[in-house]
């Protein structure tokens, strides 16, 4: 050991204190993710609110850690959460489980599972990971109504599917116009 | 009826020749003209014989398989432990056809005293007339025909003292194309669904009520007293050696006079159309059914095709119930396939996959191709769902329904290519 | 190929049995017998033609064209391809199916191509989905892409065509499975096609949906069927679905274990799918021997009472508030082997079980009886029951095999005769075989009761119509009333069916025991319930061991002694109380407690009495599901399994074992035999029933240590009550439990009560004008305990004779006090207004 090498190793000290940090400070700057980062999931809403899950269960089918639960019930004239027949009654996701590997919004025939950028994903309790239907759900836009309500965008859900895009766009420039007009 | 209208040589008419008597279809004229002479004959011959001479006349089935009818008859079990039916197939259903309704006009107890003397050669002591249930006034007619026999001694207890018995039911459908088809007939007449039913066991064994059956159009029954009268010899002077004796044309579409025309089997069209005054208004002529709308579709290079069972499936159509429809320049081909393949898919009785749905689909394809929004890959796709059908069908149904598309697009693909050149135009300046 | 055709000269000299064939398929060489066709021959060499229409148990259609092959007879091809679900074997046959023909193959593809065309993309909402025969057979060999881009023929769905069956019309791909089966096997064609080409549909005339439609009828039927869930299972798409499961999951969600039906004495196999310890559906097993693949709508849709909300999960001890209150198993079970020491020790324990148990549980609660509470005070049959009918069981019934008669020999027989016996309501997959013996084999089937039932018309049946009550004297008479009938009967292989109805009517077991022997038929008891069979052999009866042997038999106390391990003569030797015994002791003070597990009071002929005598008793232990009239009244209940959470054998009526293992586990839920091995521990007996293997294994090894006597003549009971003479006006009643009914395992099944025929009173044209009954019009029968209403509809029964269900919804027992052969008063009208309505219903009876 020369009689510099003390001192050398300060030198690295001090050179390191002048170069930019690599560590993140997170929690407290939070760093945007890349735009198609798998984060937490989201269950979407047609344009008047109604939901677009229909229990399908194929989101559970596909999940390879079964990660996912789902149960499905029929739709009433009375009591309609999402056009057509059939809606997700449970919808379940266990992210103690979750791999984040996306299959499942690969699966989902209606495009209501998808997934958002979110990521914080860490409790102290393993009850609160498993996330249900409301905590997934999709936040209510304006012009939205919580369901369950009838079918507002047409007469059956072929309204909602094929005519969908293009009612979104309506819905949007509605919604545009009416913020407009509120300012 | 034409019939007399032009008296070029190869009319004979046999069927047809009372048709023009003043009120034919009264039993007092049919008695004039011969009538009911040949069942005194039939009845003092043993049902045996009958079947015999009907053999060797020759007779074949006007309803369009061409079926030997001495042949059918024998399959008719020789004992009489269950009772026997005959039945009449008057449900005359096939586009452009319209030979039986006239004849069950004009001259019905022809058809009756066929009737009495058939169902003696088979031991049946029971015959329904099913009759379509549109021809309401051939129905009345047949009616109160079969009411002057009864009067008359023909029909009933031992008919002329021979012992026999025989009644006569008419029976209207309710306008189903598929009651033509035999078993499906004999479930309507039933009181079922018409729909075909699985064979075997064929009507001979297990037909009406499972009782033996025999099921013959009303052009074979009716030709059967001729026979009688006749003889075979005389029976076989007429036709061909394979489809001898006479059969009445329905000529229909552009000629100068549409009507029936006995002419014996073999006859062509080119003289069909002489006997008919020529193409109407001198246009040329496009395309022609040999035999309705099921038959594929033959062209003005088939003029000479003789017109019998065998000439027809030599051109690579079939004879069917001789419905000569005849088309001039003025029709567009993929139109008439269209309306042809909608009365196909309207009358599609449902029970087997490829005819109910296949149907369904072609005339989607041919709509919208008529309209200008098809593609030359439709047609493929035409010609392919064809011959998903063709053969693949639980009945003949589906066969003829895609014969005037597969034949229309053999001799006219042209036509139907240019349908579609416009719709390329239209899409690519679309695009552009 | 080469294979095919060196091969023949080799397998030409292997012999063709008699009534065989020798046929190639895919170039291999096969004998089948003559008569089967060709998609069996190749399904039994593995080669799986697809198929939609097709079904073994059906009638062949040819109706979906999938199955298409081609044939050459004889060296010739046929000219078109053949399906082979219609065409059956022949000699010389070469078929080649998709595997070695691209014909059949291109034909086939395009079959599943047009039945695509309209078929929606409702895989992800539908309950087939994932196990979907048609999602199979187009994953499997399906094009990737549609050719078709035009409209799709579409119907508003779905279409309720019962409450529990909803149809779904553009998935259907019309293969007419459902209306075969509804048509063949179980002769309710309530659904049928409709229209044709593409808009062909399957519909019931009430379909209301289409009202332009020529097939529309106002007044039409739903699709009322006991057996209207077989359609579901059957149906080769989603177009049939159930709305008890609709949505419910997914195929990959269920376990599936093979289970037994619990819900009368048919035993039917079964497959009981579950999903986090819930059942979701329940599917028809196949038993060749049994059920076939088929199952009554009970059996299939009637299971919820296993999660009903008011489940007893918890013992129950009654404290010194009258209440039941949960306490733990050990404090439940020190209460009541306290009490039933004392009681024991007291003027004694009676012990009444109800038709739900199996062989074990039985088993247990007869040993229970006899060891632990030293009596011979048990009874299975918690419903009308008489000694004349235990003497017969005793000499007829017990340790009887399938041998004696079974589904099978029901086929087979020339004649089946059903006395006091409603097959359709009772035992509905009797009835199913009983229609196929009669359309399929030409069994006659002739029926001793009072009106042409369904179960009549649709077994081509012949009534022998007899006054309710008179079902004795009528087969007394049988030999001058139809001499054909008796003659039948004397050929080999007749059968006599007797229902448990029997044991309401003196003098029918004998005469049924007459008849037999006169003729040589052979006779079966079909009791109602699942256990019934099952506890007569395990000796839950108060004059048989199990095995059969009578107590009174010293040799067989002795060896169960031993077996059991106890004193010498310590084995009651004194034939105990019957149900009516042992309530009527209980009720006046002669018993100081009662062990009651599965009985409602409202099957015995007198209700109130039970109940008063529960209410009388010392001490009631119930061991039960749901709270009832028996829990109510008990001191101790203590919570037992359902079906579905135990292990367990039910003795079917033909005397076959129908064992079942677990479909729940750890549940937490025990048997009844475990339950009674530790009460007997508390009151320091042992039984060895621990688990329902062990309680078997006892049983097989005490069955086996007696001997069963010769069978010996049964006594008709004393007539009671001929009121012939008298009837004063009264009507006589007759009456049976439909099968769809208010019991107790068809709680929360509101989709299947549903389907419950509708109650109504039937009476015949001259009783009706007498009393001025108009029909569909409420008529009322009464009798000085109460009266009981129902819509009036007129049937072929005698005259003076009505007949109503007995629980629907309301006991006729309970609520007349009478039951079959009963005297009532008949009036017009409501319950109510009965006597206001009199006299304008008559005015109208005597206008009409």
């Amino acid at each position: 050991m020369g009689m510099l090498d003390p001192i050398k190793g300060f030198g690295v000290t001090f050179s390191t204190m002048f170069k930019k940090v690599v560590t993140e400070e997170y929690p407290e700057v939070f760093y945007p993710t890349a735009p198609r980062y798998h984060g937490r999931h989201q269950l979407n809403r047609h344009p008047d609110g109604l939901e677009k899950c229909v229990g399908c269960e194929l989101c559970a089918w596909a999940c390879p850690a079964d990660a996912i639960f789902v149960e499905g019930a029929d739709n009433t004239e009375e009591e309609r959460y999402s056009p057509g027949e059939r809606y997700g009654k449970n919808y379940q996701i266990n992210y103690l489980r979750c791999i984040g590997c996306g299959l499942c919004i690969e699966a989902c025939p209606t495009r209501s599972l998808t997934m958002l950028n979110f990521y914080e994903l860490a409790d102290d309790d393993r009850q609160k990971l498993i996330y249900t239907k409301e905590d997934l759900l999709a936040p209510l836009l304006p012009g939205m109504e919580a369901p369950p309500h009838p079918m507002r965008l047409g007469d059956d859900e072929q309204d909602y599917y094929v005519r969908g895009p293009e009612l979104a766009r309506q819905a949007g420039q509605d919604r545009q116009s009416s913020e407009v007009s509120a300012q | 009826m034409a019939d007399t209208a032009s008296k070029t040589d190869p009319l004979t008419p046999v069927l047809t020749k009372r048709w023009l008597s003043p009120k034919s279809w009264r039993l007092a004229t049919y008695e004039q003209l011969e009538g009911y002479t040949a069942i005194r004959k039939a009845l003092r011959m043993t049902p045996e014989e009958i079947v015999e001479l009907v053999k060797e006349a020759g007779l074949r089935g006007r309803g369009g398989a061409g079926f030997p009818a001495g042949v059918k008859w024998s399959f008719m079990p020789q004992n009489e432990d269950k009772p026997h039916y005959l039945v009449i197939n008057a449900d005359e259903g096939e586009p452009g056809t319209c030979k039986d309704v006239p004849l069950m006009m004009a001259d019905p107890h022809s058809l009756i005293e066929g009737c009495i003397i058939a169902s003696y050669a088979m031991r049946a002591h029971r015959c329904f007339i099913y009759v379509r249930g549109e021809a309401l006034h051939c129905i009345r007619r047949l009616n109160s025909a079969i009411r002057e026999a009864y009067a008359a001694g023909y029909l009933g207890k031992n008919i002329l003292d021979s012992g026999f018995d025989l009644d006569i039911t008419v029976h209207a459908g309710a306008g189903a194309y598929i009651c033509g088809e035999e078993t499906a007939l004999l479930d309507s007449l039933e009181g079922r669904r018409g729909q075909p039913r699985l064979k075997p066991p064929f009507p001979a064994a297990a037909g009406l009520y499972a009782k033996p059956t025999t099921v013959n159009n009303v052009e074979t029954i009716a030709t059967v007293p001729y026979i009688i009268n006749g003889g075979a010899d005389w029976f076989r002077s007429m036709g061909t050696e394979k489809s001898p004796g006479p059969k009445i044309y329905s000529i229909s579409g552009h000629v100068e006079r549409p009507g029936q025309y006995e002419a014996p089997l073999g006859t062509t069209l080119r003289q069909l159309l002489e006997m008919a005054g020529g193409m109407k208004d001198g246009i040329p002529l496009k395309f022609w059914t040999p035999g309705g709308s099921s038959t594929p579709l033959l062209t003005a290079a088939h003029l000479d095709v003789p017109l019998d069972f065998e000439g027809a499936a030599e051109a690579g159509s079939m004879l069917g119930t001789t419905a000569v429809m005849v088309f001039n320049e003025t029709v567009s081909v993929p139109w008439a396939v269209m309306k042809w393949t909608k009365f196909y898919e309207h009358e599609s009785c449902g029970k087997c996959t490829p005819c109910r749905e296949g149907t369904y689909w072609l005339a989607q394809i041919l709509e919208r191709l008529v309209e200008g929004r098809g593609t030359e890959e439709d047609i493929e796709t035409m010609l392919d769902v064809c011959d998903n059908i063709l053969g693949r069908s639980f009945c003949a149904l589906g066969d003829g329904a895609v014969s005037p598309i597969q034949s229309g697009i053999k001799y006219f693909r042209d036509e139907f290519v240019a349908l579609c050149e416009a719709n390329k135009r239209e899409l690519v300046g679309a695009s552009a | 190929m080469t294979l095919a055709h060196q091969k023949p000269s080799e397998t030409a000299q292997t012999e063709v049995p008699e009534g065989h064939v020798r046929l190639t398929i895919d170039g291999q060489e096969v004998i089948a017998p003559k008569g089967e066709l060709v998609i069996r021959t190749a399904e039994r060499m593995g080669i799986v033609i697809p198929r939609f229409c097709d079904h073994p148990l059906l009638d062949p259609a040819g109706a979906c064209r999938q199955c298409l092959v081609e044939v050459s007879m004889g060296g010739r091809p046929m000219p078109k391809p053949q399906a082979s679900c219609t065409i059956t074997v022949a000699d010389g046959m070469e078929v080649k199916t998709q595997l070695t023909s691209p014909v059949a193959d291109k034909a086939q593809k395009g079959v599943m191509e047009l039945l695509l065309i309209n078929h929606p993309l409702d895989c992800p909402i539908c309950d087939k989905g994932g196990e979907c025969p048609l999602q199979n057979q187009a994953m499997a060999h399906g094009r990737t892409d549609s050719r078709f881009v035009d409209r799709k023929r579409t119907f508003p769905k779905p279409l309720k065509i019962s409450t529990q069956i909803l149809l779904d019309r553009e998935r259907c791909v019309l293969c007419q499975r459902c209306t075969r089966f509804s048509q063949q096997i179980a002769g309710d064609p309530f659904i049928d096609l409709l229209e044709r080409g593409a808009q062909q549909q399957i519909g019931t005339s009430e379909t209301a949906e289409l009202e332009k439609s020529a097939s529309h009828t106002p007044d039409g039927t739903p699709f009322q069927s006991y057996f209207s869930g077989n359609t579901i299972q059957i149906c080769p798409v989603g177009a049939l679905t159930s709305a008890q499961y609709r949505f419910r999951s997914r195929p990959f969600d269920l376990v599936s274990s093979p289970s037994v039906c619990e819900h009368c004495s048919s035993g039917c196999a079964e497959r009981t799918d579950f999903r986090r310890g819930r059942i979701m559906r329940k599917l028809a097993g196949d038993d060749p021997d049994v059920n076939e693949e088929w199952i009554c709508d009970k059996g299939r849709f009637a299971f919820r009472y296993t999660t009903a909300r008011d489940r007893i999960r918890k013992p129950l001890v009654r404290g010194e508030d009258g209440e039941l209150h949960e306490a733990s198993w050990p404090e439940a079970m020190r209460l009541a082997a306290e009490a039933l020491l004392k009681a024991r020790d007291g003027k004694g324990i009676g012990v009444l079980t109800g038709g739900r148990l199996t062989l074990e549980d039985a088993y247990a609660y007869q040993k229970f009886a006899r060891v632990a509470a030293r009596t011979n005070d048990i009874d299975f049959r918690a419903r009308a029951h008489s000694a004349e009918e235990l003497q017969f069981l005793a000499a007829q019934v017990a340790g009887t095999t399938p041998e004696h008669v079974s589904f099978a020999s029901l086929e087979k027989a020339p004649i089946v005769l059903c006395v006091a016996f409603e097959p359709e309501d009772e035992a509905p997959i009797v009835f199913l075989r009983l229609r196929k013996a009669a359309r399929k084999m030409g069994t006659r089937v002739a029926f001793v009761g009072q009106w042409t039932t369904s179960s009549v018309r649709k077994t081509s049946g012949e009534l022998l119509a007899c006054e309710p009550g008179g079902e004795a004297a009528a087969l007394d008479g049988i030999a001058e009333h139809a001499k054909d009938i008796v003659e039948a009967l004397s050929a080999e292989g007749a059968v006599i069916l007797v229902g448990e109805r029997a044991a309401t009517m003196p003098g029918l077991f004998a005469a049924v025991q007459r008849l037999a022997e006169r003729t040589g038929a052979r006779v079966a008891w079909i009791p109602r319930r699942a256990g019934e069979r099952g506890a007569l052999d395990a000796g839950a009866v108060p004059t048989l061991l199990p095995g059969g042997a009578p107590v009174t038999d010293a040799g067989a106390r002795a060896a169960l002694e031993k077996l059991w391990r106890l004193p010498e003569g310590s084995l009651p030797a004194e034939p105990g109380r019957d149900t009516a015994g042992i309530l009527a002791a209980a009720a006046a003070g002669e018993l100081d407690a009662l062990v009651v597990g599965g009985v409602d009071p409202d099957d015995l002929p007198d209700p109130r009495a039970a109940r008063e005598a529960l209410d009388k008793v010392g001490f009631v232990l119930s061991l039960e599901m749901r709270p009832s009239a028996v829990t109510e009244r008990a001191d101790v209940v203590l919570p037992i399994a359902p079906t579905a959470e135990k292990a367990g054998t039910f003795r079917n009526w033909e005397g076959r074992d129908r064992p079942f293992e677990v479909t729940l586990q750890n549940t937490g839920a025990v048997p009844d035999c475990r339950v009674l091995d530790t009460l007997a521990v508390e009151m320091d007996v042992d039984l060895f029933t621990q688990t329902p293997k062990a309680a078997r294994a006892d049983f097989v090894r005490a069955a086996n240590s007696v001997t069963r006597p010769a069978a010996t003549p049964v006594e008709a009971a004393p007539e009671a009550e001929q009121a012939k003479a008298e009837t004063n006006g009264h009507v006589k009643l007759s009456t049976w439990r439909q099968l769809i009914d208010n019991g107790s395992l068809q709680v929360e099944e509101p989709h299947l009560a549903g389907t419950a025929r509708p109650a109504v009173l039937r009476l015949n044209e001259a009783t009706a004008q007498r009393h001025g009954i108009v029909p569909g019009e409420p008529a009322t029968i009464r009798t000085e305990r109460g009266e009981l209403s129902f819509p009036a509809e007129i049937a072929d029964l005698p005259d003076d004779v009505v007949w109503v269900p007995s629980r629907s919804p309301v006991g006729v027992y309970e609520a007349l006090g009478v039951g079959h052969g009963g005297l009532v008063q008949l009036s017009a009208g409501t319950a109510a207004g009965a006597e206001s309505a009199e006299g304008p219903a008559g005015e109208t009876g005597g206008a009409a």
